[in-house]
Parts: C-alpha cells; sequence; structure tokens
C-alpha cells in the first residue's frame, strides 16, 4: 500500500463552458515526495488543484487519495477525507476576523477535543516552524503578503495532514520571502513526512526542491520526470515555457485580424 | 423572433435554476443541531445584526409613530372622532407599518452588510479555505447568520411598535391633548392580541426568513470580484424591498382580507 501513489489522476476531462480545460490529464503523485506541476498561466492549474480536492467536479475521469474516489464520497465523507489534506491558497485565505493564533488554532478546535493548554502548545510549536510565534497577536489585515502565506502554511498543517497542496506559493513574493518559502517547503516535507504537491509557474524555485515535475499545457500532460531527467527540448511548448521565451507555439499576440489589414482599413470608423 | 423565444426560455430556465439552487442552499444550511460553539457565532451574529440595528429601527419608529399621530389627528378632529387616535396608531403599526417599515430597514442595514461580508470572504477564498480545511462554510457562515437574522428581525419589529406607539402618545396626548385615558383605553379594546399583534408577528418572521435568506444567498452565490460584491449588495436591497412588500399584500389579503 505504501508504494502505491498517494494520489492518481486518471483520465481527467474538465470544461468550463465550451471551452476545455483539460482533456485527458493523467498524474499519479508519489508518497513522501514533492511533486511540482507546471505551465503557463491559464492552463487551469489552480482548477487541477480544486479537482483533487473535491472542490470542483470532473466531467470524466477519477482522482484518488489514498485509493478514496474523491468525486463518489459523500459530502461528509469528503469533509473526513479534507481533514487528512491542507491546502495554501494564492492568497493565504486567512479568516479576517481573527488574529495569526486563531487562524492557527482554527482546525484544532474544529476537529478535535484537545484541552485548550494543548491546543496553545500545538498552535506555538506551528507558527515555530514558520517563524512566526512572536506573530501571534497580529490580525490578518496586519501581515506582510509573505507573512500571510507562512501563517496560512501553519495553519494548513496544523493537522498534519498527509497531503498538502500549494496553490502558486511563490506569486509576488520578494527574493527572501521565496527563498524562505522554498526553504519551508522542503523542510516541512521531509520534517512531516508530507506529500505535497507545488502548482507554480516559478521555473527556478520550484526545480530546486521538487522530486518529480509535471508540466501541464493545453489541457494535457506534456512532459514528466525528475527535475534533472526532464527533456524539455523534445516538445517545442515546453522548451518555450521553461526557457522562457516570449514568442513561440504560445504565440505573444493574442488572436487578432491582420495588423495591416487592422491599421489601413477605416471602414469601422465611419 | 426565434432568438428572442430562445432567450426569453433561456431566463426563464435561470430564474428556476437559480430558486432551486438557493433552496437547496436553504435546506442545507438552515437544518442541522448546533454545537456548543454554534451557540456562540449565533449570538455574535445576533449582536451584529440585531443590536447594531437597533439605534436606526428605534429612531423611524419613534418618527412614524409621531407622524402618524400627526396625520390621524388632522381626520380624525374633523369628525370629533380624535379619541379614536390610539387604536389608529396602534393598529397600523401592529398590523402593516411595524413589519413592513422594520423589514425595508433591516433589509437595508443588516442584509446588505451580511451580502458583503460573505461575498468578500468568498472573494478572499476563505470560504474555499474553509471547506479545503473540512469545515462546512453552510453551517458555519450561513447558517449562524441566517438564524440570526431570523430571530432578530421579529424582535425589531417589537421594538418599533412599541416606541412607535409611545411616539403617537408624545404627539397625540402631550401635544395634541388628545385624553390620555381614551388614547391607552381605546387601542386597549380594540387590539385583538391574536387577530392584531400575532398576525403582525407572523408577517415579521415571513419578512425576516426571506430578507435573510436572500441576503445570505446572493452573497454566497455572487461572482466574487469588486464589481460582483456591488451588483449583489443591491440586489439584496432590491430583490428583499420587492418581496416584502409583494408578500405584504398577499398575507394581509389573507389575514384581513376576509375570505373564508
Amino acid at each position: 500500500m505504501s508504494d502505491s501513489p498517494l494520489v492518481e489522476v486518471k483520465g481527467l476531462h474538465f470544461s468550463r463552458g465550451e471551452k476545455s480545460i483539460f482533456a485527458g490529464v493523467e498524474l499519479q503523485i508519489p508518497r513522501g515526495k514533492i511533486t511540482a506541476i507546471m505551465g503557463p498561466s491559464g492552463t487551469g492549474k489552480t482548477t487541477l488543484l480544486k479537482l483533487i480536492g473535491g472542490q470542483l467536479t470532473p466531467d470524466v475521469g477519477r482522482v484518488l487519495i489514498d485509493g478514496y474516489d474523491v468525486h463518489a464520497l459523500s459530502r461528509k465523507a469528503l469533509f473526513t477525507l479534507r481533514r487528512r489534506m491542507g491546502m495554501l491558497f494564492q492568497s493565504g485565505a486567512l479568516f479576517s476576523d481573527l488574529s495569526v493564533f486563531e487562524n492557527v488554532a482554527f482546525p484544532l478546535r474544529v476537529h478535535t477535543e484537545l484541552p485548550e493548554a494543548m491546543v496553545r502548545d500545538l498552535t506555538l510549536m506551528k507558527l515555530q516552524a514558520v517563524g512566526l510565534r512572536g506573530a501571534r497577536e497580529l490580525m490578518p489585515a496586519e501581515l506582510s503578503g509573505g507573512m500571510a502565506r507562512r501563517v496560512a502554511l501553519a495553519r494548513a498543517i496544523a493537522l498534519d495532514p498527509d497531503l498538502i497542496l500549494y496553490d502558486e506559493p511563490f506569486v509576488g513574493q520578494d527574493p527572501i520571502s521565496k527563498g524562505v518559502l522554498v526553504q519551508l517547503i522542503k523542510k516541512l516535507n521531509q520534517a512531516l513526512g508530507l506529500t505535497s504537491i507545488v502548482v507554480s509557474h516559478d521555473i527556478q524555485e520550484t526545480l530546486s526542491i521538487a522530486d518529480y515535475v509535471y508540466v501541464i499545457a493545453d489541457g494535457q500532460v506534456m512532459a514528466h520526470g525528475t527535475p534533472d531527467g526532464l527533456d524539455v527540448d523534445d516538445d517545442p511548448r515546453v522548451s518555450q515555457f521553461v526557457h522562457g521565451e516570449p514568442d513561440g507555439p504560445v504565440p505573444f499576440h493574442y488572436p487578432a485580424p491582420e495588423y495591416f489589414d487592422d491599421i489601413l482599413n477605416q471602414e469601422g470608423l465611419q | 423572433m426565434i432568438q428572442r423565444v430562445l432567450s426569453l426560455g433561456r431566463r426563464g430556465c435561470d430564474v428556476l435554476e437559480a430558486l432551486g439552487r438557493s433552496t437547496l442552499f436553504l435546506a442545507q444550511s438552515a437544518f442541522g443541531v448546533p454545537s456548543r460553539e454554534g451557540w456562540y457565532l449565533w449570538l455574535r451574529q445576533m449582536h451584529f445584526v440585531g443590536v447594531l440595528s437597533l439605534a436606526i429601527v428605534m429612531v423611524s419608529g419613534l418618527f412614524i409613530g409621531m407622524v402618524l399621530a400627526l396625520q390621524g389627528y388632522t381626520i380624525l378632529v374633523d369628525f370629533g372622532a380624535e379619541q379614536a387616535l390610539g387604536q389608529m396608531v396602534a393598529l397600523s403599526l401592529l398590523r402593516e407599518l411595524s413589519p413592513v417599515v422594520a423589514a425595508l430597514l433591516f433589509a437595508g442595514r443588516a442584509g446588505s452588510a451580511l451580502t458583503a461580508e460573505i461575498g468578500l470572504m468568498k472573494a478572499t477564498e476563505q470560504l474555499t479555505s474553509m471547506e479545503m480545511i473540512g469545515v462546512d462554510p453552510l453551517r458555519r457562515i450561513v447558517a449562524p447568520r441566517l438564524w440570526a437574522g431570523f430571530v432578530a428581525l421579529p424582535l425589531l419589529t417589537i421594538g418599533f411598535s412599541v416606541v412607535g406607539i409611545y411616539g403617537g402618545y408624545l404627539v397625540g396626548v402631550e401635544w395634541l391633548g388628545v385624553f390620555e385615558g381614551s388614547y391607552w383605553g381605546n387601542m386597549q379594546s380594540s387590539v385583538a392580541f391574536i387577530g392584531d399583534v400575532g398576525n403582525g408577528m407572523i408577517k415579521s418572521m415571513v419578512f425576516a426568513l426571506v430578507v435573510t435568506w436572500i441576503a445570505v444567498f446572493q452573497g454566497y452565490d455572487l461572482i466574487p470580484t469588486s464589481e460582483g460584491i456591488s451588483r449583489a449588495t443591491t440586489r439584496t436591497v432590491v430583490y428583499s424591498s420587492l418581496a416584502v412588500l409583494g408578500l405584504d399584500f398577499v398575507l394581509t389579503a389573507v389575514m384581513f382580507g376576509g375570505f373564508s
């Protein structure tokens, strides 16, 4: 059992309205490892996390977490399964009416019957792990973006989950915060024996911590492998993404009529 | 032409779908055994939607009672019937004005705030993150607010009537010189507890349910952008006002229309 992947995504199809977002995605997330899912903006990476977390339902295909089909579970069973998952949101998504301490203590209070002294100790331990034990009295509005994300991380690991999902953890962070988050994700994964899924388009940071990488574009897995073994030049789209080229298979221009015609065609003005 | 028929049909389906969604939403959030923490959350919301709406509701009640007495007096005095002022003020307030005006004020003061608050929670992913923590936001966020509104508005309506009747007393008795005994005496003999006070309270409970339901549903269902929040807040006030006035007519027809 422990050799089988913790998360399996099988033949996933998903569309929003007319627009197809995923057309047959297959992923296997091994236990105890950091798996990165990368791809250009707008390829539905966050949507993929929401599908794994059971907030969205795929049109076709299955998501298995530790053998449970996420979308076949009852609402109650799904909420029970989610206690074994933590998710770090892009915005942090801290509860704005609770202090830092209460935010981190929230999962403990609602899911356990622990005495207050124990809740306090556990909360302070989690805050210590992200280096914000001293900020416990602050309100979310008083935190910088990087600090808010670290508090959210402490909250996500409050119940010692098996699986943690990071949604764009590095976006909008200064180099110091980025470094801190890279360190934290790696350290927590090792120390707590977590399985991590990092969704990101920050190539350097992500490749430096990932054990395995999936690259997604156009609703499909374009390439996958270990960071060193990832054959980036096999597919032009992957190559463009990894090397950060402005134009290529992913065009610089949004679809438009011919430039020449558009400029010279004055009919629209009359 | 076909296009118009099509879009009409599509709009009809949208309306029906929204109705279904909001009914499911109500059923999922309103019922369930509250935990000890649930009571605490409910109390906090009672403070937010009830206590903080007290000032505006009481002041409006006072003025409406005073205006009612003033207008009523100028009409009644022509017929030498100013002794009936007390019953006129009390009946208009208890049957109509208190439930309706309190509900309209409540929609503006508390309903819009509920929509904006829940909407902003949605926009900042707080609802989603709560779901991922394994806590159902329908039970934790929506249910206490729904029940607080449902309990608070009838209480506010009682306060509105009391203050309004007192306002009528100030103007009618203290200022215009209606005999105090007939103000209270006529009121006592003509107001039926079940027929007038009771029916007014039933109205108020219906309005409370509808206004709070609309407010929390609009907040929960909105498109999480700044434009979406502003639209949903407006919709809350518009829909609840229309629903209150429309339902008031229906309920009045049933209660006092004399069809039986």
